[in-house]
């Protein structure tokens, strides 16, 4: 028994090409769908953790899906915005913690997302460097944004503008970073965190400038009257919000008619959360409000469609795969015709040889099994971050 | 299934293979109050404080964290004042525009009380607030509200009970016994109003001047002919100030003036010169060096008392 292994592989270490090929081929077939699915288990089960952990979400009448790809993963397109009204009308109930969210801009690819400290709270996230916001024009940064932009607590990002073309468009906001997040692999990591009045200062709505009062901004007043003072194009905006000029920082017209673009509720109990759900669900009403886990559970059972045909495939090109191999050990067993014509010569029972050729099979499958489980093993511990490291590149 | 769910779902498939996976929630983040033993209450100023302390009693620490001789309306907290104020418990508001520094700060508005959030249609609009206009906005301005409420006591009732109603209901335990003290707040403010009432209507019609515009509310309460100029108590008034004032009473004949504080020697003696007999009404911002509110508030009514009899 111990010649015929020895035998059997020999024979595969002299013809390791050969051996190498029909092992990778069907580690990768055995491989791919188990990892898939691997990836996929652990990438919807991330999904729907976060949206679990979002109770209910407020947000314009549209598309539920875009508007909980924004809420949660500040991804998607931008969805209608609603006025800040909303959110204090929702605290005003007395049913539901209201934390506004306005995810509009970026800066240099990554989401800004103007939001309160209640965010952090709701969202159990901790600063590890540096210290939370507390001034107009400051920033948090998640860590993979801190990663990415090589940026720590006192340097600073700057908001990029929604369209080169725009050149009446508001300056580009210059914000101070006060800190990093915990690395919390969510969506979390990805997103320049601001007071949702620095949202506000980004899109314009509120506005640093010279007191146009003063003598020494004579320069920039086009007309002043008594109890009016136009100023004219020359009129110095402030790109940043510092200490010296953070006192001239003001918004135009009443905050409650400012934009958000969701509001996360987190109601105490079951009932709240059924009375706020009645609410909301009436015809006449411009607001929506939608249970995140609902839509997720939605969207991944079409996902989970979308990978059954993948694993179909993969199947299917498996079968043919291994049927190649098949005839690829067969068409082998003619062409060592003659050497196990040699061997049955030299004494070689028909078990023995028989033996020969099982092993080989066995260790050529056996290997691509083990390596395959080895594979799965690594996509469990470093697909997800491997994958997006390769697409960040 | 829509063609277009297809799409989102091929979309977002590719999307979960690149960002979707987690780890667990991390242990040490911290959760909501930790490391509190009893309530924190930060306020914005003096009154607020005054009654939070009252209301509070022992199971609440109250701060203010501005510093003596500094107006609360307008100073400004440093960042490592605002995380404190973060921190806090509860942060107590005036409203109406008062210390425009929580605009410019990122504060947890859970945590936030507006205490004349309830009483917006008693505020008192400023009118000659000075316009501007740049670019399609249209005129706008930086101040539009009066905000030294408290000095109207039935508005000062209104906030010191929005503050007994959010320590009650958020934290009931803690403030055990409040609403005897909101009852003893309420009657010492129906006296101070009384005396109030009293001490203003020997002179209800006769011309007065405020040396500041901080007595709009005092001025609508007690139905006072004030009007107000820009005198600060530290500082010599211009001439172009003197010019104004002097305009001032040729058609406002007043004979008193309120002070916010003790104003300077040589402005009294000039005032006199006037015919303007100086008077301290201190609104009490700011944590006087003795007494507390109630007692400054009753030291401006004999000051008003004092000044009235002697003319």
């Amino acid at each position: 028994m111990i010649q015929a292994f020895y035998l059997g592989w020999r024979y595969l270490a002299f013809h390791r090409f050969k051996t190498a090929i029909l092992v990778t081929s069907i580690t990768l077939i055995v491989f791919l769908p188990v990892g898939l699915r691997v990836l996929v288990n652990q990438s919807s089960q991330q999904l729907t953790s976060r949206a679990e952990a979002t109770p209910l979400v407020i947000g314009a009448k549209g598309s539920p899906l875009e508007l909980v790809l924004n809420t949660l993963y500040f991804r998607s397109e931008v969805p209608e915005p609603l006025d800040f009204a909303e959110v204090t009308a929702l605290e005003a109930t007395g049913l539901a913690r209201a934390i506004p969210l306005y995810v509009r801009f970026r800066s240099r690819g990554w989401s800004i997302v103007g939001t309160t400290l209640d965010y952090f709270e709701f969202r159990r996230l901790r600063v590890v460097s540096g210290r939370q916001m507390t001034m107009l024009g400051e920033c948090v940064l998640g860590s993979r944004v801190a990663d990415d932009l090589a940026v720590g607590p006192g340097d600073h990002v700057v908001s990029s503008p929604e369209s080169v073309f725009d050149l009446a468009g508001v300056y580009p906001l210059k914000m101070r970073v006060a800190g990093v997040l915990a690395h919390s692999d969510t969506a979390d990591d990805d997103a320049i965190f601001v007071d949702l009045k620095t949202s506000w200062v980004i899109q314009g709505l509120g506005h640093g400038h010279q007191d146009l009062t003063r003598p020494e901004a004579s320069s920039g007043v086009l007309r002043r009257d008594d109890t009016n003072v136009t100023a004219n194009a020359s009129v110095v905006q402030y790109t940043e919000i510092t200490e010296d000029n953070a006192d001239s920082f003001h918004f135009h017209g009443g905050l409650s008619r400012f934009p958000v673009t969701a509001v996360v509720v987190v109601p105490p109990d079951q009932k709240s959360s059924t009375i706020l759900q009645g609410r909301y669900e009436t015809v006449e009403s411009l607001t929506q409000i939608v249970r995140p886990v609902t839509v997720m559970d939605e969207l991944l059972e079409t996902i989970l469609t979308v990978q059954s045909f993948v694993v179909a495939g993969a199947v299917i090109v498996g079968l043919a795969t291994l049927a190649s191999a098949s005839l690829v050990f067969l068409l082998s067993l003619r062409l060592r015709r003659r050497e196990i014509e040699t061997l049955f010569k030299i004494g070689g029972s028909r078990a023995a040889v028989g033996t020969v050729m099982v092993f080989e099979v066995i260790v050529v499958l056996l290997t691509s099994v083990v390596l395959a489980g080895g594979l799965t093993l690594l996509t469990r511990e470093f697909g997800s971050a491997a994958i997006r490291a390769f697409m960040r590149m | 299934m829509s063609r277009s769910r297809w799409v989102v779902s091929l979309v977002v498939s590719s999307w979960l293979l690149l960002g979707g996976c987690a780890s667990p929630d991390d242990p040490e983040r911290p959760g909501p109050g930790e490391g509190n033993d009893g309530l924190t209450v930060y306020a914005v100023n003096y009154p607020l404080a005054y009654f939070g302390e009252r209301i509070g009693g022992d199971g609440v620490e109250v701060v203010l964290p501005v510093p003596a001789g500094e107006d609360p309306a307008f100073w400004s907290p440093a960042p490592e004042q605002v995380e404190a104020f973060q921190h806090a418990d509860l942060i107590v508001l005036n409203g109406a525009g008062y210390a425009k520094w929580v605009e410019r700060v990122t504060l947890p508005t859970s945590k936030l009380v507006d205490t004349t959030g309830g009483v917006r249609d008693r505020l008192i609009g400023i009118e000659s607030t000075v316009t501007h206009t740049h670019g399609p906005e249209g005129d706008h301005s930086h101040g539009e509200t009066a905000f030294t409420t408290w000095l109207d006591p039935t508005l000062a009732v209104d906030q010191a009970w929005s503050i007994a109603f959010e320590l009650s209901t958020r934290w009931p335990a803690s403030v055990e016994g409040w609403q005897e003290r909101i009852a003893e707040i309420e009657q010492d403010l129906s006296v101070l109003d009384a005396s109030l009432q009293q001490v203003f209507s020997e002179r209800r019609d006769e011309p007065l001047l405020g040396s500041h515009p901080v007595y709009q509310y005092l001025a609508r309460r007690y139905a006072l002919n004030l009007e107000s100029v820009h005198f600060e108590p530290h500082e010599f008034p211009d001439d172009a100030a003197w010019a104004e004032l002097e305009a001032s009473l040729a058609r406002h004949p007043a004979r008193w003036m309120l002070w916010e504080g003790e104003p300077m020697a040589e402005t009294r003696t000039r005032l006199e010169e006037l015919g303007v007999t100086s008077v301290v009404f201190d609104p009490c911002g700011n944590r006087p060096d003795e007494g507390d509110l109630l007692s400054v508030m009753q030291s401006n009514v004999e000051n008003v008392r004092r000044a009235f009899g002697s003319n």
